[in-house]
């Protein structure tokens, strides 16, 4: 297992199939939360460090709970259907862990961005990312499952927090009445995702 | 104590309920969606290896390899599963190898997120190009007009890089796996 | 709102007045994610109102019994169960489209619509409202979304339902394929978000509503 593979994966998620503006994934917060920079930039450090926890936690779930028991009873697969229910469960419970953990022992830390936890947990970009890792042939060892998660949440606060930049100019701007809040911030968005187009390729 | 049992009861009910919901509903269809799964990588064997009666899953330096079988039991190929970093994601195929494994004898990509109207069509007859190759030898991919005799395949206009990804996916492959195939003849 | 609606008048408000995307701005990332094709938009709002219908059925029934402050764990057990059953259905029977659709059937867990409506019509109201509303709002979403899949799908690649509809002029190496790819969903739904408030500003001006 080389230091390229994990470099490969990294960039991969952070950028080339970026979770929000290839992969779809946290467009609500994308939309509501990115409204001012240090805002954006509070949710983006939250959300990379759920995900990280998140991916983590959930590849255990498969590798050290679920495998095991079907294999025990002859079917590896024999309890995935209990995936879905049972990822959703534990990112909710982590951040509850988490919110309570920082709010005891890192006080700044938590009036930083712990006001952002309770709304992550419907955050698609969390379980997506836990979803993918699950599902791509390349994060099957714990390493490359927590380096995915990590480069998922960073590129996520690089998509958020460069959006709000740009959102910060556009109240400025004079934005027809009909376009105004939601379809000027997808039509920005979309210009963006255009921009990140431009990352394909660099995988290799 | 009461307050615990008073409060989540039904949280604990609803979950064992679910749960028996869910066991019958994967005991119903599991059998189904096996079929699916297996009849979707039985159709691409089938497509780069020509005659396919039964098959052998075998595990050939970490690559999942199908040692295909015809009626008669006699080896009719083998079929190598492989991923590999495409243009925008990875690429998944299989690559079928003759017997003796001196041949390509086809390739099919299965899974892929390459760019609709160009990349991807590496997914359709473009990969048609890859039968009868010589699968002792590098195989490239150029611009422009290609010479089967030197083991060349034809770019697709416009997604050049795809076209080498999976040039390049097919070739380690086979580079790695085809030296063992001998063993488990 | 303050007089009590008929059960039709939710249906409706879900499907038009309060449609969840177009209006709410719920659910954004499948609308996003699946509307390549009216196909996938298709399927992805059936197994999204089939999930609604039956998470807002459970929460309804059960809405006496309900704890406040484990709820939100109810309506996530249920809707999670709900969605598995509806990827095993999916996996089963329509396996080409369910592969397509890849993760954003699970994701329907984490789309906030579903939980929006538990929250805000299903623990408070009786069971035949809520299905009401269910059924609106999931035909609302389904409407949006296939508005952006045919769309999307005539412009990036001159087919609906995979038949082709635009002449071979067209096909031949002049489809916006920008339209199929993550842009083209983010600047068509802007438009289209929009064109539906600007009607909804003429007809606020008018005097109808």
């Amino acid at each position: 297992m080389s230091i390229g593979v994990l470099v490969g994966i990294f960039l991969s998620v952070a950028l080339v199939n970026n979770l929000v503006l290839a992969g779809f994934l946290g467009i609500c917060p994308f939309l509501g939360v990115s409204r001012k920079v240090d805002m954006a930039f509070g949710m983006g450090c939250a959300v990379t460090f759920v995900i990280t926890i998140s991916g983590v936690v959930t590849w255990l779930i498969v590798h050290a709970i679920l495998t095991p028991i079907g294999n025990a009873i002859g079917n590896p697969g024999a309890l995935y259907f209990l995936k879905y229910v049972a990822f959703i469960m534990v990112i909710a419970s982590m951040v509850q862990l988490v919110e309570m953990y920082l709010k005891k022992f890192f006080p700044p830390l938590y009036t930083a961005f712990g006001v952002f936890l309770p709304l992550i947990t419907t955050n698609c970009a969390i379980l997506g990312a836990c979803l993918y890792i699950d599902m791509k042939p390349e994060t099957q060892n714990l390493l490359n499952a927590a380096v995915y998660a990590f480069g998922g949440g960073l590129g996520f606060m690089l998509a958020i927090t460069i959006m709000a930049g740009i959102r910060e100019h556009v109240r400025f701007s004079d934005v027809p009445k009909c376009l105004q809040g939601a379809g000027i911030t997808l039509l920005v968005a979309g210009i963006l995702a255009l921009a990140f187009t431009g990352f394909t390729g660099i995988g290799k | 104590m009461k307050k615990f049992v008073d409060e989540s009861w039904l949280v604990l009910v609803m979950g064992v309920v679910f749960a028996c919901l869910l066991a019958g509903t994967q005991t119903s269809l599991e059998a189904r969606i096996l079929e699916n799964q297996a009849r979707a990588l039985n159709e691409a064997i089938a497509e780069v290896v020509p005659v396919v009666d039964t098959m052998e899953t075998l595990t050939v330096d970490g690559n999942t390899v199908y040692k295909c079988l015809d009626k008669e039991g006699n080896l009719a190929g083998w079929a190598v599963d492989a991923v590999g970093t495409g243009f925008v994601d990875k690429i998944r195929l299989v690559a079928g190898l003759s017997p003796d494994g001196s041949r390509v004898t086809g390739i099919k990509v299965i899974e892929d997120l390459e760019t609709p109207g160009l990349g991807n069509k590496i997914e359709g007859e473009w990969a048609d190009q890859y039968k009868g190759l010589d699968a002792s030898r590098k195989i490239e991919a150029i611009k422009g007009e290609a010479n089967r005799d030197n083991n060349e395949v034809q770019a697709i206009t416009g997604a050049t890089y795809s076209s080498t990804y999976v040039t390049d996916i097919v070739n380690d492959v086979i580079e790695r796996v085809r030296p063992m195939l001998e063993e488990h003849r | 709102m303050a007089k009590e609606v008929s059960n039709l008048e939710q249906f409706k408000d879900g499907v038009l007045g309060n449609n969840p995307v177009l209006v709410q701005l719920l659910g954004m990332c499948p609308t996003l994610a699946v509307t390549n094709s009216l196909e996938n938009a298709l399927v992805m709002g059936m197994a999204a109102t089939f999930v609604v219908v039956m998470s807002n059925l459970i929460t309804s029934t059960l809405r006496n019994l309900i704890k406040p402050h484990v709820r939100i764990l109810i309506f996530t057990l249920t809707i999670a169960t709900f969605v598995t059953i509806a990827d095993l259905t999916l996996k089963a029977y329509i396996f080409e489209v369910s592969k397509k659709l890849g993760a954003f059937v699970p994701l329907i867990i984490v789309n906030c619509m579903i939980i929006c409506r538990a929250e805000v019509v299903a623990i408070k109201k009786g069971v035949a409202k809520s299905l009401a509303d269910a059924f609106g709002i999931g035909i609302g979403f389904t409407l949006a979304l296939s508005i952006l899949g045919v769309v999307r799908e005539i412009l990036g690649s001159g087919t609906l339902m995979n038949r082709q509809v635009l002449p071979d002029a067209f096909l031949d190496g002049h489809t916006w394929v920008i339209m199929v790819l993550p842009p083209g969903a983010f600047l068509t739904l802007g438009v289209v978000v929009g064109v539906v408030n600007h009607v909804r500003a003429r007809g606020a001006k008018g005097g109808a509503a």
